[in-house]
């Protein structure tokens, strides 16, 4: 049986996936699903068959999103299907593969496709281990980490594009408002990122983070620890069960460097850490150890910046 | 009235995970806990259940989560289900979908199936929309704020790049975000009630499932290699005069575009 590789992205175009999935293809088409509005951008990116969709028509009631994917994955027989694993698209697959019966890895940050199987990578257990996952289902299925994979242009001269309708009937899931901010999304694509551990001892140490913050135009950050201790909201929290982060500089103020803390900031480019006790953990993955008291360090640099 | 059921997995202690050099997890001999993002599914539903209700907690895994099943009794839930048995070591989240799905129609009729959104060993955040797709339930993730009116709950979830509030008929499964709830600590009478409460233990075959569908032959997926991956060591210089640890970091954000 050959490959038949889709990539759904029907709320918005993840570049970098799909130029992943053109390169899994080698001569065979690629086929995707992307809104109205991206396929001139799913066509210079080398996609073949370009099915379309209103995105603002498909609306919240995933369920019957999932039935309409379904119905549309067994119609063009794809066997193989990789999407951003975004809230809504990992909620979504997830109803998908268990309706198609197939295998499906979450998050991966990487795929291949070795002899028909879809070979998977994942991180595991906190990041502490790397994990192969290949499924044994007739459709197999992976969310990736979404815009991981650069893009690179590679224009498909014999596109087609297929615009498909969603109706949606009175469905059981109704949006009563939407609020976007921008302040979350700020701390994943901050290029300074401030982060403060249990070490800063109050909300009134986060407010000191917070000033050096704005001076630096940066984001701020929270270890568990400290979001436990309720020093720093849940939505800066950084780690496991919170955010991953790739800043330009990550500091870190009064953070012992816990498993769980240090799998959200691997992709920082330098980590700089600042900290009293001369064997806390995060000094070894560090590109810069500052052995003090947080709080000295902060006021220096508040004066010397402002 | 409003039953309740929340699905509850122990997971291993991050920090504290015993893994061998081949790179097999030693789940007997590492401490459980139950998952963070479980406990904020539990509460969200007991603070549901102060309205009038019941709450069930579910959980699949070793027989020694008896004991910690106890304590969730303790917090206020009503009674507590475990499903073990040898046969379904080594479940993929398909296949714990379908086990879970097995006992929720068999423990009876659940208004609200409520699930931590994701664990901190897997990290898939699958089971609960999977599970929401073996019963043929809507799902909601990543929520929070939940309120309940009539046969409907309203709820806020949080998306990559917005809020946005939903509203749901029952029955639905939703799954909570890790610390919007912070659970209640027990009280003296329900802890000695607890102790007198049994937790309702079910092996494969009183679900009326087989091992084919179980565990590993179940499964959809294979982990085929698994590796230690090191936090990359920087082991960069340690400074232990602030005025130069300030100089030089100033410099690294002034590299900064």
């Amino acid at each position: 049986m050959r490959s038949n590789i889709a990539v759904l992205c029907p709320f918005r175009l993840d570049g970098g996936l799909i130029t992943k999935a053109v390169s899994l293809c080698q001569n065979t088409p690629l086929r995707v699903l992307v809104p109205h509005c991206d396929a001139d951008a799913a066509m210079a990116l080398g996609a073949k068959f370009i099915h379309t969709v209103d995105a603002v028509c498909l609306g919240v009631d995933e369920q019957q999103i999932t039935q309409w994917l379904k119905e549309f994955v067994l119609r063009e027989d794809i066997n193989i299907i990789l999407a951003p694993a975004t809230v809504r698209m990992r909620c979504i697959i997830s109803q998908l593969a268990f309706l198609l019966n197939a295998g499906l890895t979450a998050d991966c940050i990487d795929v291949s496709v070795e002899n028909e199987t879809l070979i998977q990578i994942r991180p595991a257990f906190g990041s502490t281990q790397i994990a192969t996952i290949t499924s044994h289902s007739s459709i197999q299925i992976a969310t990736v980490r979404p815009d991981i994979f650069p893009v690179i242009p590679r224009p498909c001269k014999d596109s087609i594009v297929i615009p498909e309708t969603f109706l949606s009937e009175g469905g059981r899931i109704k949006q009563l408002s939407i609020q976007s901010f921008t302040e979350q999304f700020a701390l994943t694509q901050a290029k300074i990122v401030i982060a403060g551990g249990l070490g800063i001892g109050s909300r009134e140490g986060f407010d000191k983070l917070h000033r050096l913050a704005s001076v630096l135009d940066a984001s701020v950050a929270a270890s568990r620890s400290a979001v436990d201790a309720g020093f720093a909201p849940y939505d800066c929290q950084v780690g496991i069960t919170g955010k991953a982060v790739k800043p330009e500089v990550y500091l870190a103020f009064g953070i012992s460097g816990a498993v769980q803390h240090l799998a959200g900031i691997s992709g920082a480019r330098k980590i700089i850490a600042v900290n009293k006790d001369k064997h806390a953990p995060i000094f070894d993955y560090a590109d810069y150890a500052v052995v003090a008291d947080w709080e000295t360090v902060v006021d220096k640099l508040l004066e010397e910046l402002s | 009235m409003c039953h309740i059921l929340v699905c509850v997995k122990a997971v291993p202690d991050l920090n504290d995970v015993q893994i061998d050099d081949s790179g097999k997890f030693h789940r007997s001999t590492t401490n459980l806990q139950w998952n963070i993002a479980d406990l904020s599914a539990v509460e969200a539903a007991l603070s549901l259940k102060d309205i009038g209700g019941t709450v069930t907690v579910l959980t699949m895994g070793p027989a020694k989560l008896e004991a910690p099943l106890k304590e969730l009794l303790a917090r206020g839930a009503d009674r507590a289900v475990l499903i073990s048995d040898p046969a379904l070591v080594g479940s993929d989240t398909y296949a714990t979908a379908k086990v879970l799905a097995t006992a929720v129609q068999k423990l009876g009729h659940f208004d609200l199936i409520l699930c931590g959104n994701q664990s901190v060993d897997g990290e898939t955040g699958q089971v609960p929309p999977m599970l929401a797709a073996a019963l043929n339930m809507p799902c909601i993730t990543n929520a929070e704020q939940l309120t309940l009116n009539a046969n409907q709950i309203c709820l806020e979830r949080i998306l990559e790049d917005g809020m946005a509030k939903l509203s749901v008929e029952l029955p639905c499964v939703v799954s909570i975000r890790p610390y919007a709830y912070t659970l209640r600590l027990p009280g003296i009478f329900a802890l000695r009630k607890a102790q007198k409460t049994p937790v309702h233990c079910f092996g494969i075959q009183d679900l009326g499932l087989t091992p084919d569908i179980c565990g590993v032959f179940g499964s959809l997926t294979k982990v085929s290699a698994i590796e230690k991956q090191f936090h990359s060591r920087r082991n960069g210089p340690k400074e232990t005069n602030p005025d130069t640890g300030c100089a030089q970091i100033i410099r690294y954000l002034q590299e900064v575009k």
